[in-house]
């Protein structure tokens, strides 16, 4: 018997949007684009936060653009990742408690 | 449909919740104690870790360009600046830690004789933005105290760690020549560009004045009362009560009292008049200095002043006023002043948003330059160098 990646792996399904699975979706996501910007050398750019050109060989536009980038998937990574996973817990508990009630 | 609506409002109420528990707590993954960038002996971890950076900077030339020519493409005053601070740094560390003396020394002395050679090749412009061109100096012939001070007060540091004869002559020369100039003008203030004058390079200069006196057994303690008590009533903002940051050679503001300018100036003024210097240092803390959620930042201009942010304040963040300059600089205020807390608070913002990039026991911050990263290296190893000036502790 054959079965599916997505079957095997629950974790890619697609969930139900603001579910606890949804969540840990969006939050894995963001780590998986933040580490590869990161592993890439995004950083470096950064200095255009303080008016310092990130690289002379490739100039402001896109120095400015490969910063930009890693700085919003860093806030995302910093921030909202976070904030998902605890939602994600709250969510998994407010479950629980809710069938305990009901049963 | 209802069963959807249902629960997507309690997903929304989830982020809302965990909103609320993660923001407040989050600076406590980025704040470590105090004694982490600056202690009373020794040098910090951050110190270290900084130092460890320039002196690769200054160990390999190819590096060296690269991050020079990085901060020249927006201002050439950066890389002037940088050698300044990363030099006074090193005396501050040579005092502190006297095993290291002798690499720090020869460090020193290679900045100095490189920038001097610069100066001396390309003129004082080479370290000038390209504006210092533009207009007619006053006071002829045209120097800048920007420059001198920085010099006087590299060659002044350098020779408190340890005498070098070949450096006597040239800061004599340098602070004989800014004496003159403060005599000759009207109102005592000295030009950085034509007929703009800056009060963190007056401060400068008069450290550089009052290290000398205290290398040299000269006396310009008359010089540096009058022209603080010339301060206190010429240049101090009336709405704010902080010293302004630039204004013409009669007297006139053109900027008003700036966070990039004003925690540097409480610093130099420690060591020429102690109490006026932690009166701007408070005022400055009360109206710049602020910390929201465990994160300390400083905001560029009082609430009395409007300006526009440039190069000196660096980007504005909008909402919370953030000045990327004013809160770099808030570092050396904090640390003068022993202010842990807010100390503690601006460290915990730098994990956050300056970027760190740490390898091989080096630390640079990303998105600062060689500049920022030389003041902050100041910030965490002032003390000893003023201590030693004060208190007239032999050479």
């Amino acid at each position: 018997m054959k079965i599916s990646l997505g079957k095997k792996y629950a974790i890619f399904q697609r969930a139900e949007l603001l579910s606890a699975r949804d969540l840990l979706q969006r939050a894995a996501a963001i780590c998986g684009l933040f580490l590869l910007v990161h592993l890439a050398g995004f950083r470096e750019y950064t200095g255009i936060l303080n008016g310092t050109i990130g690289s002379m060989a490739l100039g402001w536009k896109l120095s400015t653009f490969l910063a930009v980038f890693y700085i919003v998937l860093y806030l995302a990574f910093v921030i909202v990742v976070p904030v998902l996973v605890l939602a994600a817990g709250i969510l998994v508990v407010w479950g629980r408690l809710r069938n305990k009630a009901e049963e | 449909m209802k069963t959807r609506i249902k629960r997507i409002l309690t997903g929304v109420a989830a982020l809302a919740a965990a909103a609320l528990i993660w923001l407040p707590c989050m600076h406590f993954i980025f704040i470590k104690p105090v004694s982490h960038f600056r202690q009373e002996r020794g040098l910090s971890p951050e110190a270290r870790q900084l130092a460890a950076w320039h002196m690769r900077l200054w160990t390999d030339p190819a590096l060296r360009a690269t991050e020079l020519n990085k901060m020249r493409v927006s201002n050439a005053e950066w890389d002037f600046m940088g050698r300044s601070y990363l030099v006074w740094s090193l005396a501050n560390m040579a005092l502190r830690d006297p095993a290291s003396r002798p690499l720090y020394l020869q460090t020193m002395d290679q900045i100095i004789d490189e920038t001097l050679e610069l100066e001396k090749q390309k003129g004082m412009y080479f370290f000038l933005m390209p504006y210092a061109k533009e207009g007619i100096y006053v006071i002829r012939p045209p120097h800048s105290l920007f420059l001198d001070g920085e010099i006087a007060l590299m060659l002044a540091s350098r020779r408190v760690v340890q005498e070098k004869p070949e450096y006597k002559a040239l800061l004599t020369d340098r602070v004989n020549g800014i004496v003159a100039r403060f005599q000759k003008s009207r109102h005592m203030l000295l030009e950085s560009y034509p007929d703009e004058c800056w009060m963190f390079d007056h401060c400068v200069a008069l450290d550089a004045i009052r290290t000398a006196d205290y290398l040299d057994g000269t006396d310009h303690s008359k010089l540096i009362r009058d022209w603080i008590s010339m301060a206190k009533v010429k240049l101090v903002d009336p709405k704010s009560g902080l010293l302004i940051s630039s204004f013409t050679t009669d007297g006139e503001p053109l900027a008003g009292p700036e966070g990039s300018s004003i925690w540097m100036v409480s610093h130099s003024l420690q060591l020429l008049d102690a109490d006026f210097a932690r009166d701007q240092y408070e005022r400055a803390r009360r109206q710049l200095g602020a910390i929201t959620l465990g994160f300390g930042y400083a905001h560029e201009w009082p609430e009395s002043w409007k300006g526009q942010a440039n190069i000196d304040s660096g980007p504005i963040v909008p909402v919370f006023d953030v000045s990327a300059g004013s809160s770099g600089m808030a570092f050396i205020g904090a640390s003068t002043f022993a202010d842990d807390t807010f100390l503690t608070a601006l460290a915990a913002t730098l994990d956050f948003a300056g970027f760190p990039s740490r390898t091989g026991g080096r630390l640079k911050y990303c998105a600062s330059n060689q500049v920022g990263d030389a003041a902050m290296l100041y910030a965490a190893t002032l003390g000893p160098l003023w201590e030693k000036v004060k208190t007239g502790a032999k050479p």
